[in-house]
């Protein structure tokens, strides 16, 4: 006889733990149990029988596995809360009895914890982080435009702002940044950073205020992590890239909103590195050394070969700068040897500089960092007035711009002749241009961009999910050339067209108006061939019609043979389906939806 | 005195009507001189006997006469506040009169014998008024507690024994006058001792006043006296100590025990094991290359589940279609926020300026943090079948055929439902019985009606008999089956027939007494239109609703649900004996089977099919449907498989080599079963319902126990009408064609053909 085999000692009973039981154990306040999960990354599990788990109750309650609760009593982090409730203790002692001495002293000794093992532990490698980077790029650029007030330290907000410049430069100067997309949200960027891609999204430039149901003690303890995090993947990034991490601030720069400018790249190799932590970390690699040293020399030399292909596709757009530019550098790709590292990145080195032939002068009204960022990461150069900030390379009379975006309806005002002549230099375009080109991987046609026109749609780069209604839109490529050629033969094709339907519909309604439909196409003037065609058509339809509808029969027959559960399977599946069609059908419906919508702009108007 | 006391009361009543309301201002300043004569004496008269008898009585001079027999317990409770009182108006009245005064002058001598001062009062002279005893006292029961007698008439006894009674109070009308006419009655209480209502002298209204806001009651209280420093302040320090012991030395020589501690500590600090001040933990936090040593070989943990990507429809500037109109406006506003399927509404700006900051923003960011670490995450297979792969592949229809498909014709009957058919087993004729008694004889081919009989009662059952060298059938009416002969047959086998029903010979009659009985008409009373034969069942044991030949033609079983016994007969029509095969039966019976080639015998319960062996007289086996009611069944020729139908719709097929439980079971009509039929011949089996609808099966059943029987659903024949919920009552197959013949609701019958 086996072993007696007691209830709740073995099986879900044993394998889950609810929450306050998890509480109990590791002996710490909910908030504490809350902070250690966010931070160690541990969250509920759902049992497959909450019965079975929670000894025959089913009352709403959460679950985790016991082996996550008995990883997280091992945390050191945790001894470090427990001494930071003793020392929050000690403090509000002494600052009731006045000690004011003995409070400061503890109040210098408080403990403080570090993350450092944790990142380790959630990210043993390095490219596990960059893959779970996109939360933390969002809170970062999220913290950076925040006011501070009593919760938010100014120091922390500085923090956000300065990772999120270290952020941008890294990308613009990896030429990582792959699409973007301006949503009614903010604006979403996708970048690829070693093979992993990276999507996060930017508000746009307006103060953010945090809703009074928004618990900020959360958001802050996730902050904490994303900040640590962050700093040690930009740190990795800007070593292996072969620089100087944290890029020196140039605090009169930022002073005076010079944005991502204050920071400066330095060459890890010029530099005489000061801080010892620094050392330490390339001490302990050697071979590391070595390698960085080789790939910033690569580095060095591929950005030379970039500026030999500049200065070549400069030289070209010079020579054609009248006409429509030439939709990108497919020529310049032939010209650059493909070494190993370009054949790697082919797809993607086509659009990476996109707009290198090209210098941009941003008006007043668009918004700066959006633009700067993007247009530097695609080499093109951007300038900007004082008005929105310090650190324009060039100023607006500068003549080698090429393009302005610009964001107003054309002013009626009239102009003096040196600004007609540097207006008919310039192509003045509106900013979705940029992010349309960039999306399409080719310079579009400004044409339909240009200054007070009605854009055409911005559409998501990112695709739709399968079987999703594609707007025609997405399919019409503004770039394609002659259309309308000849209008005449156009419509008499689109008669003829007409008359044949006709004929296809008196086919399949009923035989004996053939007759009549016969007598329409003569009308028409179609030829008695292709009538006798579109009849033999049209009887073929009817007979794979009826055959469709017997096999539908029999198939409908069929599943009475199906068993209970195939038959839910299927009924569900069925179902989905048919919900996804109904949506593209409610898109498909263009003439009631754009009624409806003419309507309502109207009523909007009056 | 009494003439006296009487003659101050009466003088004080007027005095109160004069100027009741003036008293209590007037009181205080001791001015009222009018009385103060009369006072004096009363007061003088007071003095002399008990000082403090009735002092206020004596100042206040407001009193009636009968106040004065205030008791003692009550002058005693107020002695205390009245006491300073006294001193009080002692004072003012002592300008006006002295005599007024409660205790009389002392005079303070010295003592003759001790030399000392003394305090003498003076003698009290005991002249007329000098003494209060004298005076009668007007509280005659003496100072006993007044409550002793609150239920009684009487308020006490006098001196000589004699009841005292309670003075008139007067009804409620009177007081009421009295506190119109009295001013001061509201001022007034009523007094035990004395059975009157007396009026609250000014003090004791100032201590009601008093409690009333909450002050001390007394009133010559002052709570903020000036303290009185007994021991403390300035000249009353105490300059000597309190011992003249000498100083300790301790007292003034530096402690050992303090210096060796402090000199531990300096110890400590001058080896470095305390640091005097750490250098303060300024180390901002440093990132350092953490993956430069190789990664455990530790799992990581699974990524968390990025967010969807936008679509176009959270573009800036979409397509028009993608903007909502204002009923989808309406609806998204109106759901609830966890039930939208997306958490914003499509916009369009017309150029970026426009577009302002999404308010959401920071709600979506904690949102996804807290799915981050509050929600559970479950892997899921995402299921990318073909839903019409899942639809079982069988063999097309067409290469199934021959089944019918068609209504070839219909037969009406006159008006009622056609409940049960029968078609000859050369599958020439089909006979239908209605609920009004017809049975009508028609030819399967064209439909031509041959002959009817009519019955009194409906028709339960019909039955043909399977022998092919004779021709009749069976026909249940309540109570009793009659046997007919068709018309129009070959006169050889009519003959053949009629000695078959009504034997020139009768077989010898059974041993023991047969409920049942056979009756057979004479010979020359035969006619088309009468039974040739008839059973007569036991009285009121219901029609028989469901017959069933033995294959070789002489067993016809019958049952009868509707009756009283519920019985189940095996009728032999060569020994013209009729038998019941069971005592008991657990269940109502449904329905019979005879097997086509063992002597097994199926009988459906509600629930359950049992089958017996006739010949050993045994139950072979049970099989459990899991249906609720059976409503038919049937056995297909190869008495392997048996197939069930229920009222709730469902279709149960059984193997009977294999377990008790069916094989398969089917739910494909929509309402409950009422028929079905395997056919003798082709491998088809159809079954009929209450929706009007009749579905045929192809059913290959195989020899070899291996393979599975094939069923393939081939054709759902409608045409019949639903009529008060009843469908097709009954299918019948045609023994030599694949036709099939269904009996409806609709009073008609219809064929069905290939």
């Amino acid at each position: 006889m086996g072993r007696l085999r007691t209830k709740g000692k073995a099986g879900a009973a044993k394998n889950y733990m609810t929450r306050s039981a998890a509480v109990k154990k590791l002996q710490c306040s909910l908030a504490d149990f809350r902070r250690l999960c966010i931070l160690k990354g541990i969250f509920p599990r759902e049992p497959r029988s909450r019965k079975k788990a929670n000894k025959g109750s089913s009352a709403p309650t959460s679950f985790y596995y016991t082996k996550d609760i008995a990883y997280l009593a091992h945390e050191p982090i945790l001894k470090k809360l427990r001494e930071h409730k003793a020392f929050a203790k000690k403090l509000s002692r002494a600052l009731g009895r006045g000690e004011w001495s003995s409070a400061k002293s503890l109040e210098e000794n408080k403990p403080v914890y570090r993350l450092d093992h944790i990142i380790k532990e959630r990210y043993p490698t390095f490219i596990d982080a960059v893959r779970d980077i996109d939360d933390a790029l969002c809170m970062v650029f999220l913290f950076a435009s925040l006011p501070s007030n009593s919760r938010l330290p100014p120091e922390l907000v500085e923090n956000c702002a300065r990772l999120a410049a270290e952020w941008q430069l890294y990308v613009i100067h990896s030429r990582a940044l792959r699409k973007v997309f301006l949503s009614i949200k903010g604006v979403y960027y996708q970048a690829e950073v070693m093979d992993q891609t990276v999507t996060w999204l930017v508000p746009y430039q307006f103060t953010q205020n945090v809703p009074a149901d928004v618990d900020i003690r959360v958001m802050l303890t996730f902050l904490e992590l994303y900040q640590t995090l962050l700093s040690f993947v930009f740190f990795k990034l800007y070593t292996d890239a072969g620089l100087v991490y944290p890029p020196p601030l140039d605090t009169k720069k930022d002073e005076n909103a010079a944005g991502v400018n204050a920071f400066s790249l330095q060459d890890n190799s010029r530099q005489i590195s000061g801080k010892p932590t620094h050392t330490t970390a390339s001490s302990q690699i050697t071979g590391k050394l070595v390698k960085q040293t080789i790939k910033s020399i690569a580095a060095n030399s591929e950005v030379d070969s970039e500026d030999v292909e500049m200065a070549i596709s400069d030289s070209a757009a010079d020579a054609d700068e009248d006409f429509t530019p030439i939709p990108s550098s497919k020529d310049q790709t032939t010209v650059a040897l493909p070494t190993l590292r370009t054949l790697s990145t082919l797809p993607q080195t086509l659009s990476t500089d996109l707009f290198s032939p090209y210098t941009f002068f941003l008006s007043r009204e668009t918004p700066r960092p959006i633009f700067e960022f993007v247009v530097r990461s695609f080499g093109g150069r951007i300038g900007w007035p004082p008005s929105s900030g310090a650190g324009s390379p060039f100023d607006e009379l500068d003549p080698s711009i090429t393009h302005v975006i610009i964001d107003r309806p054309p002013a009626k005002k009239e102009e003096s002749s040196e600004e007609r002549e540097l207006r008919s230099r310039r192509k003045y375009v509106q900013p979705q241009w940029i992010v349309d080109c960039i999306n399409a991987g080719k310079i579009l046609l400004e044409e339909p961009y240009s200054q007070g026109k009605i854009l055409p749609p911005h559409l998501s780069p990112f695709g739709e999910h399968d079987g999703a209604y594609i707007p025609a839109s997405a399919e019409v490529a503004p770039a394609e050339g002659e259309e309308g050629s000849d209008d005449g033969t156009v419509e008499e094709d689109q008669a003829h067209r007409d008359a044949l339907d006709t004929v296809m519909d008196a086919v399949t309604e009923e035989p004996t108006s053939l007759r009549t439909a016969e007598l329409v196409a003569e009308a028409a003037g179609v030829d008695f061939g292709s009538f006798e065609a579109t009849v033999k058509q049209a009887a073929k339809k009817i007979g794979k019609k009826a055959d469709a509808e017997a096999d539908r029969g029999e198939s409908d027959m069929n599943k009475m043979m199906m068993s209970n559960k195939q038959r839910k399977l299927y009924e569900k599946v069925k179902y989905s389906r048919e919900k996804k069609d109904a949506e593209v059908r409610l898109f498909l419906q263009p003439f009631a939806k754009l009624m409806a919508h003419t309507q309502l702009s109207k009523n909007n108007f009056k | 005195m009494a003439n006296g006391l009487g003659r101050k009361s009466l003088k004080r009543k007027q005095e109160d009507e004069d100027d009741g309301a003036f008293e209590q201002e007037l009181r205080p300043n001791g001015t009222l001189e009018m009385l103060s004569d009369e006072e004096d004496d009363e007061d003088v008269s007071s003095d002399d006997g008990q000082l403090d008898a009735f002092p206020e009585i004596v100042d206040e001079s407001d009193t009636d006469e009968s106040e004065e027999d205030e008791g003692e317990e009550e002058e005693e409770e107020e002695k205390s506040e009245d006491e300073d009182e006294d001193e009080d108006e002692d004072e003012s009245e002592a300008e006006s009169d002295d005599s007024l005064h409660v205790f009389p002058k002392a005079k303070t001598v010295v003592s003759d014998i001790t030399k000392q001062p003394k305090v003498v009062y003076p003698e009290i002279e005991p002249d007329y008024d000098s003494d209060s005893s004298t005076e009668e006292d007007p509280n005659r029961v003496g100072n006993i507690p007044m409550h002793w007698y609150d239920d009684l008439p009487h308020i006490g006894y006098d001196i000589n024994g004699q009841k005292v009674l309670r003075p008139a109070r007067g009804d409620e009308l009177d007081k009421f006058l009295a506190t119109v006419d009295d001013s001061s009655a509201w001022t007034s209480a009523f007094d035990k001792n004395t059975q009157m209502d007396k009026p609250l002298t000014s003090e004791e209204l100032d201590i009601i006043r008093r409690l009333y806001a909450g002050e001390n009651p007394d009133a010559g209280y002052d709570p903020y006296e000036p303290m009185t420093e007994w021991f403390t302040g300035k000249g009353k320090e105490e300059v000597m100590p309190l011992s003249g012991a000498l100083q300790p030395k301790r007292r003034f020589i530096p402690s050992k025990w303090e210096k060796q501690k402090v000199m531990k500590i300096v110890r400590a600090i001058r080896q470095g094991r305390i640091l005097p001040s750490k250098p303060k933990s300024t180390s901002k936090f440093e990132p350092y290359a953490i993956w430069s040593d190789p990664p455990s070989n530790h799992p990581p943990p699974l990524p968390a589940p990025k967010p969807p990507l936008p679509t176009n429809a959270e573009s800036y500037n979409p397509p028009e279609e993608y903007l909502p109109t204002e009923e989808e406006r309406k609806a998204w506003e109106a759901q609830d926020p966890e039930d939208r399927e997306r958490d914003f509404l499509p916009q369009k700006y017309s150029s970026l300026r426009l577009v302002p900051a999404y308010d959401q923003f920071v709600k979506e960011r904690f949102n996804r943090q807290l799915d981050l670490y509050l929600a559970p995450r479950v892997q899921r297979v995402k299921l990318n079948i073909d839903p019409e792969s899942l639809i079982p592949k069988l063999p097309s229809p067409n290469s199934l055929k021959p089944f019918p498909n068609y209504k070839s014709l219909q037969f009406l009957h006159p008006s009622s439902r056609v409940r049960c058919i029968s078609v000859s087993p050369d599958g020439a004729w089909v006979v239908s019985g209605d609920e009004d008694g017809n049975v009508s004889l028609w030819e399967i081919m064209v439909g031509r009606e041959v002959k009817r009989w009519k019955f009194k009662g409906k028709v339960g059952a019909l039955a043909w008999c399977p022998r092919i060298d004779v021709c009749y059938f069976a026909v249940g009416i309540e109570d009793t089956i009659h046997f007919l002969i068709p018309a129009n047959i070959d006169s050889a086998i009519l003959s053949l027939t009629q000695s078959v029903l009504a034997p020139t010979t009768l077989p010898p009659a059974p041993a023991s007494p047969s409920p049942v009985k056979w009756t057979t008409p004479s010979s020359n009373t035969w006619s088309l239109d009468t039974p040739v034969l008839t059973i007569d069942l036991p009285a009121s044991s219901g029609t028989p609703n469901h017959f069933c030949w033995h294959r070789k033609g002489d067993y016809l079983s019958s049952v009868c649900t509707g009756g009283v016994h519920g019985g189940v007969w095996i009728h032999q029509v060569t020994r013209r004996h009729s038998q019941a095969p069971f005592k008991k039966i657990k269940g109502s019976v449904q329905t019979v089977l005879f097997h086509p080639l063992k002597p097994h015998f199926f009988v459906a319960t509600q629930q359950y099919v049992r089958i017996y062996n006739l010949s050993e007289q045994k139950l072979v086996k049970t099989l459990i449907p899991g249906i609720k009611w059976i409503s038919s069944m049937d056995v297909h020729p190869s008495g392997d498989h048996l197939i069930v139908g229920g009222y709730d719709r469902k279709l149960c097929w059984f193997d009977l080599e294999l377990s008790e439980k069916p094989y398969k079971v089917l739910r494909y009509h929509s309402r409950a079963i009422r028929s079905l039929q395997f056919h003798p011949t082709y491998p088809l089996f159809a079954s009929s319902s209450d929706d009007g609808s009749i579905q045929v099966f192809h059913s290959r059943v195989y020899n070899d126990l291996m393979t599975d029987p094939l069923i393939v659903p081939l054709k759902i024949l409608r045409g019949h009408k639903v009529v008060d919920g009843l469908g097709v009552l009954q299918i019948r197959w045609c023994n030599k064609h694949p036709w099939l013949v269904s009996a409806a609701a609709d009073s008609s019958v219809a064929v069905w053909c290939s």
